[in-house]
């Protein structure tokens, strides 16, 4: 069968990268994107260096998007999804994907939810298959139902209920951060929600949101894009698209009043302080002058809070930057840059917080000079590169680009815009995000550390310790 | 290559009596695609050179991204190096080694590094220390000077050392916290009595015991062109490679004579029964271990498939069984580790308290059942394939490709190994997998070690032995 052939879309760098040393260094990928009838987006991106392809197909729906009622559905939903269909029954999916030699899995975001694999070439077919059939339908069957809550029970506890920290610099802050119930609920769900999920409630997700005008399928590897084209017609054409209903305004601004508070918890030895500041939306300005102020202050050991903090003050054990649970550029709504750090219990959180406050006023005060802005623009374009190497976080990449930009050529334009900040781009996003008054911070501290400064007088600064232990 | 049909049949068997799908009209119920043909394994072409001073260099040019790898593994100078008062010492001399050098401080080599686009790090394991550095491929050589700089001449500052101490020792105590780490360390000296192997964590007193001079010692034992070799992967020519290291590491000499070889670890101890207690413990972090062998040894082969089919992917028995027919964990694995001079046998899931002596028993049965009953045709086929595409899809990332190599060769395998493996591993028989599994996996040698709260799991466990509590 024969495709009609469409341009493609060739990545074109319009941008220098003077942050490179060589232009050796550049590396541009190629990206083709198509539309089919039903609404479904095809990216390929060929890459013939090795005999195996990444499939990716990311779902515009996630946390944010998910009942009111009903947290952590949309991560339930998408342990159901490998969970069998009418046509290939509960272990189906794995076992093919494992027969080809492949490997795949799936994450729940709070603006997608992507579902991913990696196999030599000669599995891809059979991957598009059964990609297609769970678009189609599933098999709502109330045993796998079950199985998965209990399932999704037992992550939640290895992951957050059993462990120290619990993860509370990524499930907690944001419910303390925003207003709006999107972006404010627990996205790993209470054990009450989960339980009440329905075989009608996953009906009905699958229905609104799995459409293939929902979607986008990215193909990164050894295949040519009038390959993945009719590939992904011959399966996915025949799919009706499906009324998807239209988003709810999550939208909010920036904080005006810093919220902080302490977490007492019964498993951890030594405090952790998260410290959040709202982003620009996506798409601003000063996206990208946040992406390189992440970098800059709290990535690697080269950086200023590590060097600031870990060394120098020598008060903290580590520093991890993240942008919400994704990159600077993969998030389309409310989102934060959190740096999680562990202090030593001789130290504080007011020591950590005041100490990066005295790192960021360096930087909106002085800006950066020349020689550390190179470094670090230099790094990053680097780790760009870097995560697009294995074909299947290329695809996924792609397909989350396409996604949450409507443009899968945006994994090429990245390193320009990340090029193009100055220092001066740096200071202004300091000075309009970092700032306490847009700031959430969790002191989290270990319950008997807790009540040793409970038992002494005038220690303990604050008395809104929530048993966050309990409540998650 | 060979065509492997009875999965594919098999699957378009199940499909004939799938019921039709009626929950959604599907106006093309294309049948499931048989696989396509495979195409050749690739095989890695490694570029062998050994210095005048015994570094051994092996060279995999890539045609990739443009990025360079490098990792020096230095074999005999991890854990199994460590005198018994210093448990995991070798970690502490990894991580100082770019901590500063004679001509510069910790940062100016984070910096460094950053503005080449790129990272140093070490690590140890049981039997060497890993030193890995990556930069842009027009970095290359001065990433090269930057990485022997840190091996050759590490400098220890005494600030340095005190900090890493302080640090660990807070490190330690936050690990603590975490059931995974106290159920390994337990678990390793139950499998490997007093040898070195079981000792892969440190203590207080090992941790305070360091000074500059004993790692400045230790650092000349242990760091020496004659145990070492040097992976260069990348974007990089054989001849630009092997330049590189001869200018960096050419004039590197070994001092004094070096460490002795680590005597050979037990083939067989008492198996034990340790109970950890933590009370209020939401989970039991249940593990299972037994003794294992070599890297080198025969029976190699056939126990790295029969670990794959017993507990090595999302498809396997454990799992299947533990988590997708159970629900009782979000992943159970198991499976052998093979060191330089013996190894383990290592199973375990996080489970829920009330199914932690059925989770035990599942684990029992399916260890029995491996070594007693013949692996069908089927089973056997859809492994051997999932080998062979995982090392098809390791082999796309030239990283992972550059560990595997130094990783092979720390444990006592040559080079061609890699590209070996997968038509070594197609040509097992369900007879050698039962035969392997019934000598190592067999359940009464194993040990058992849970970490959970007594009250709720005491009771549940007394089937399988009595069992020790203790905390460490």
């Amino acid at each position: 069968m024969r495709m009609r052939q469409l341009p493609v879309l060739l990545a074109g760098l319009t941008f220098s990268l003077s942050a490179f040393a060589a232009s050796a260094d550049q590396w541009t990928l190629p990206v083709a994107v198509k539309k089919l009838d039903n609404g479904l987006t095809v990216v390929v991106t060929e890459d013939r260096s090795s005999p195996t392809v990444g499939v990716s197909v990311v779902y515009r729906v996630g946390m944010r998007l998910e009942p009111k009622n009903r947290t952590g559905f949309a991560h339930l939903f998408e342990h159901l999804m490998f969970q069998g269909t009418p046509n290939a029954k509960k272990g189906v999916f794995d076992t093919t994907i494992t027969g080809g030699g492949g490997r795949n899995n799936g994450t729940t975001r709070p603006d997608y939810t992507n579902y991913f694999e990696m196999a030599p070439v000669s599995a891809l077919e059979p991957i598009l298959w059964l990609e297609a059939d769970r678009m189609k339908t599933l098999d709502f069957n109330p045993a796998t139902l079950k199985n998965q809550q209990d399932v999704v029970k037992e992550e939640i506890r290895a992951n957050v209920k059993n462990q120290p920290y619990g993860a509370f610099f990524i499930f907690d802050l944001p419910q303390h951060a925003f207003q709006k119930w999107e972006n404010n609920h627990d996205g790993y769900g209470s054990f009450e929600d989960l339980e009440n999920a329905s075989l009608d409630d996953v009906r009905a997700f699958h229905r609104d949101y799995y459409g293939p005008n929902n979607a986008v399928i990215a193909i990164a590897g050894d295949i040519s894009p009038a390959q993945g084209f009719a590939l992904a017609q011959k399966y996915f054409g025949k799919i009706p698209a499906r009324p998807t209903p239209k988003p709810t305004d999550f939208s909010e601004g920036l904080n005006t009043a810093e919220k902080r508070l302490v977490q007492s918890d019964p498993l951890a030895q030594v405090p952790a302080v998260a410290a959040a500041w709202k982003m620009p939306p996506r798409g601003h300005r000063d996206q990208a002058a946040m992406a390189v102020l992440g970098q800059l202050l709290a990535s690697g050991d080269a950086s200023l809070f590590y060097q600031g903090l870990v060394k120098g003050r020598e008060i903290a054990l580590n520093v991890t930057p993240m942008f919400g649970l994704g990159g600077a550029f993969e998030y389309d709504g409310p989102t934060l840059l959190t740096v999680f750090a562990l202090y030593k219990p001789n130290s504080s959180a007011d020591a950590m917080l005041k100490a990066m406050d005295e790192e960021i006023a360096r930087v909106t005060r002085d800006g950066v000079d020349a020689a550390m802005l190179k470094r670090v623009k230099t790094r990053m374009l680097a780790d760009w590169n870097n995560q697009l190497e294995s074909f299947m976080s290329r695809a996924d990449t792609l397909a989350k680009m396409q996604v949450l930009w409507g443009d899968a050529n945006v994994v090429n334009k990245i390193p320009g815009w990340i090029d193009a900040v100055t220092s001066e781009d740096i200071q202004r996003a300091a000075r309009t995000y970092l700032v306490p008054t847009n700031r959430t911070v969790i002191d989290r501290k270990p319950a008997a550390m807790l009540a040793a400064a409970a038992a002494a007088p005038a220690a303990g600064a604050t008395n809104n310790a929530a048993p966050a232990g309990a409540t998650k | 290559m060979k065509k492997l049909m009875p999965l594919a049949l098999s699957l378009a068997l199940t499909l004939a009596f799938a019921p039709v799908a009626s929950a959604a009209p599907a106006p093309d119920n294309l049948p499931m695609p048989a696989y396509g043909k495979d195409k050749p394994i690739p095989v890695p072409k490694i570029a062998k050179k050994t210095l005048a001073n015994g570094l051994t260099v092996w060279v995999v040019p890539r045609q990739g991204l443009p990025r360079v790898d490098f990792i020096l593994a230095l074999r005999g100078a991890g854990f199994a190096a460590d005198a018994p008062q210093t448990p995991a010492f070798a970690n502490m001399l990894a991580s100082l080694l770019d901590e500063g050098t004679a001509k510069r401080d910790s940062r100016a080599i984070a910096e460094a590094a950053q503005g080449m686009g790129g990272a140093i790090g070490a690590g140890a394991s049981a039997d060497g220390i890993f030193v890995s550095g990556y930069a842009l491929g027009s970095q290359a050589a001065p990433m090269a000077q930057l990485l022997a700089e840190v091996v050759r001449t590490p400098a220890f500052p005494e600030k340095e050392v005190a900090l890493a101490k302080a640090n660990a020792l807070q490190g330690l105590r936050a690990s603590e916290a975490n059931p995974g780490f106290r159920a390994e360390r337990a678990l390793g000296k139950a499998v490997y009595g007093d040898h070195p192997y079981s000792r892969t964590t440190a203590t207080v007193e090992g941790i305070n015991a360091v000074t500059s001079d004993l790692l400045r010692a230790e650092h000349a034992k242990r760091v020496r062109p004659d145990r070492a070799l040097l992976v260069i992967t990348g974007r990089i020519t054989e001849a630009e490679a092997m330049k590189l290291a001869e200018a960096a590491f050419g004039d590197w000499k070994a001092s004094g004579p070096a460490l002795p070889d680590t005597a050979a670890a037990p083939a067989g101890t008492q198996p034990a029964r340790i109970l950890l207690p933590r009370d209020g413990s939401v989970q039991s972090t249940v593990r299972l271990g037994g003794p294992g062998i070599a890297a080198t040894a025969q029976d190699q082969i056939p126990l790295g498939l029969a670990s794959t089919i017993l507990g090595g992917g999302f498809s396997s028995r454990v799992n299947t069984k533990l988590r997708e027919e159970k629900g009782y964990t979000y992943n159970a694995s198991a499976g052998a580790r093979l060191n330089r001079v013996g190894g383990a046998i290592l199973g375990g899931a996080d489970v829920r308290n009330e199914v932690t002596g059925a989770a035990l028993g599942e684990f029992l049965a399916e260890y029995k059942r491996i070594g007693s009953e013949l692996v069908p045709a089927q089973e056997m086929e859809m492994n051997k394939r999932y080998v062979a595409g995982i090392y098809t899809i390791g082999n796309q990332q030239q990283a992972a490709v550059a560990a595997t190599l130094a990783q092979n060769w720390l444990v006592g395998l040559p080079a061609e190994f890699l590209g070996e493996y997968v038509p070594r591993i197609q040509k097992v028989t369900a007879e050698q997998v039962r035969e392997v599994s019934r000598k190592y996996f067999a359940p009464e040698n194993q040990s058992i070690v849970v970490v959970g709260d007594p009250k709720a799991v005491g009771e549940q466990l007394k089937a399988f032995g009595e069992f020790t509590v203790t905390d460490k």
